[in-house]
């Protein structure tokens, strides 16, 4: 899936809580809301959406600190076979 | 022993018949009941008509029995029956099986295939008092009971022993097939005035059923159980019978019935605990319920029963919150019940049935997720929207369902329970 798509998913898992949609990639995920739970929906969504598990590198989650950062690790992600 | 009240009324396929005329047809068919005195027996029938003859068969003669209906009489079923020594005869046409060599035989047993909350099918050894759980009305007024389960499971035995061991209570059985149309036939009749059935069998009905059908009928007694009762199902029921004495009632085929409660509201009120005053003991321990009573099934030997029930008290008042290892999903460390959310969303007018699940999740382990059918169709986004704003704030955020599957009708297992 490319970044757009994600960006989209991301969005539409904040906005159903009621949080406008994030437009900054360069947001942290803390001042973007973006929280775990929101972040294993958009997983679950994007397994839904390419017929298969999502294999995560945890190091590489744990490197995580801002928007584009979430949307370059589900992109990596939902390449990887 | 119980007195057999052979002349309470029962209507199958639409015709009324009583006791003694459905022993009459059972006797034709089976003969004498000498064959089957040194044997287990488990009665194939097609039918309710050939099902309740079967049972006043069975029980005058004393004989060690159960019925089960031709559709379940599965390969595995056969595997398991022969395994106990239990010999499948059809109450139609001759046997297909020969006697197997009876392991034990028991005079009076009733057999109770259950699939129970397990999955795994058990063969529950009952007898005529263990199902009579309503030996307390013995001064009760006339009745006419829709009975809507599954022919030979634990629910079916005690309304057909309500029909047959308590006098005036007449039974109008479901026809098979399609089980709302059955009850809106039944409705009709201007018969039924009482009736005991799941929570999902409500909702499944009052989906599929107008309003003022369902108000045709008399119904003056309604009781639920089977599954855990909640404050919504409560008051829609009040609300269409507002003059009916609406039960709520805690049984499984293991303890029989052992907690009623008639005061509208989910749950039961915390005095039940420990009180010694109850004929059927009720306990809790690590959050479970265990309960002591005669109902008991004749294994447990009147020891307390773990029900695998998990409970929670809140404000005076016990509540379930499903089954122990099947209910609670874990999301990131912290506990959500299904039940409690599933409550939950049946309160939002719009909502007909739910069913919330755990999906295994990256990060936190498990999410919940919820399968729901609406009164109306609406756009799957704005259906999401709605019902997590009616979650937000009234649930902690990790138990609020993440992914929404909106279905078209509601799922009805054969033991009216979703």
């Amino acid at each position: 899936m490319d970044a757009g798509e994600i960006l989209d998913l991301m969005n539409l898992v904040v906005t159903k809580r009621g949080l406008p949609a994030i437009s900054d990639m360069a947001l942290s995920t803390r001042d973007a809301k973006f929280r775990s739970l929101d972040f294993s929906e958009v997983a679950l969504r994007i397994e839904d959406k390419i017929g298969r598990e999502l294999s995560f590198d945890a190091a590489e989650m744990r490197r995580i600190v801002t928007v584009k950062d979430v949307v370059d690790f589900f992109t990596e992600a939902s390449r990887a076979a | 022993m119980s007195e057999l009240f052979t002349n309470n009324l029962v209507w199958t396929g639409g015709a009324q018949t009583n006791w003694s005329g459905l022993l009459n047809i059972a006797k034709n068919a089976l003969g004498d009941a000498g064959r089957f005195a040194d044997h287990r027996v488990l009665f194939v029938v097609d039918d309710n008509r050939q099902a309740l003859a079967a049972v006043i068969y069975g029980l005058t003669n004393c004989l060690d029995w159960g019925v089960i209906e031709r559709s379940r009489l599965t390969p595995e079923v056969e595997v398991r029956c022969y395994e106990n020594g239990v010999w499948p005869v059809p109450i139609a046409g001759s046997a297909t099986v020969t006697a197997p060599a009876t392991v034990d035989h028991v005079h009076g047993r009733i057999t109770v295939l259950t699939s129970g909350s397990t999955g795994l099918l058990k063969l529950i050894a009952h007898d005529r008092e263990t199902l009579n759980t309503f030996d307390r009305m013995k001064q009760a007024d006339t009745q006419t009971w829709f009975l809507p389960f599954q022919i030979g499971s634990y629910a079916w035995y005690q309304m057909v022993m309500l029909g047959l061991l308590v006098e005036r209570q007449n039974l109008y059985a479901a026809e098979t097939g399609d089980l709302a149309a059955s009850f809106e036939r039944a409705l009709a009749t201007g018969q039924i005035t009482a009736i005991s059935s799941t929570p999902t069998f409500w909702r499944f009905v009052l989906l599929a059923t107008d309003r003022d059908v369902l108000q045709v009928s008399p119904i003056n007694s309604i009781s639920i159980g089977g599954e855990v009762v909640d404050q919504a199902i409560l008051d829609q029921l009040r609300n269409i019978y507002p003059k009916a004495i609406i039960r709520h009632i805690y049984a499984s085929s293991e303890t029989g019935a052992a907690i009623v409660v008639s005061d509208g509201l989910a749950g039961f009120p915390v005095r039940v605990l420990n009180d010694p005053q109850r004929k059927i003991g009720v306990k809790v321990e690590d959050g479970r319920l265990f309960i002591r009573s005669k109902y008991c099934t004749r294994t447990s030997g009147g020891d307390w029963v773990d029900t695998g029930d998990l409970i929670e008290i809140r404000n005076d008042r016990v509540y379930f919150c499903g089954r122990s290892g099947t209910t609670m999903i874990n999301v990131g460390g912290q506990k959500a019940f299904t039940h409690d959310v599933e409550a939950h969303l049946m309160s939002h007018p719009t909502v007909a049935w739910t069913k919330v699940t755990a999906r295994k999740a990256p990060l936190v382990g498990h999410l919940p997720i919820a399968a729901v059918v609406l009164k109306a169709p609406m756009e799957q986004e704005q259906a999401e929207q709605m019902l997590v704003a009616h979650c937000t704030g009234k649930l902690a955020d990790y138990a609020i369902p993440r992914l929404w599957q909106f279905l078209e009708g509601i799922p009805l297992s054969s033991s009216l329970k979703s």
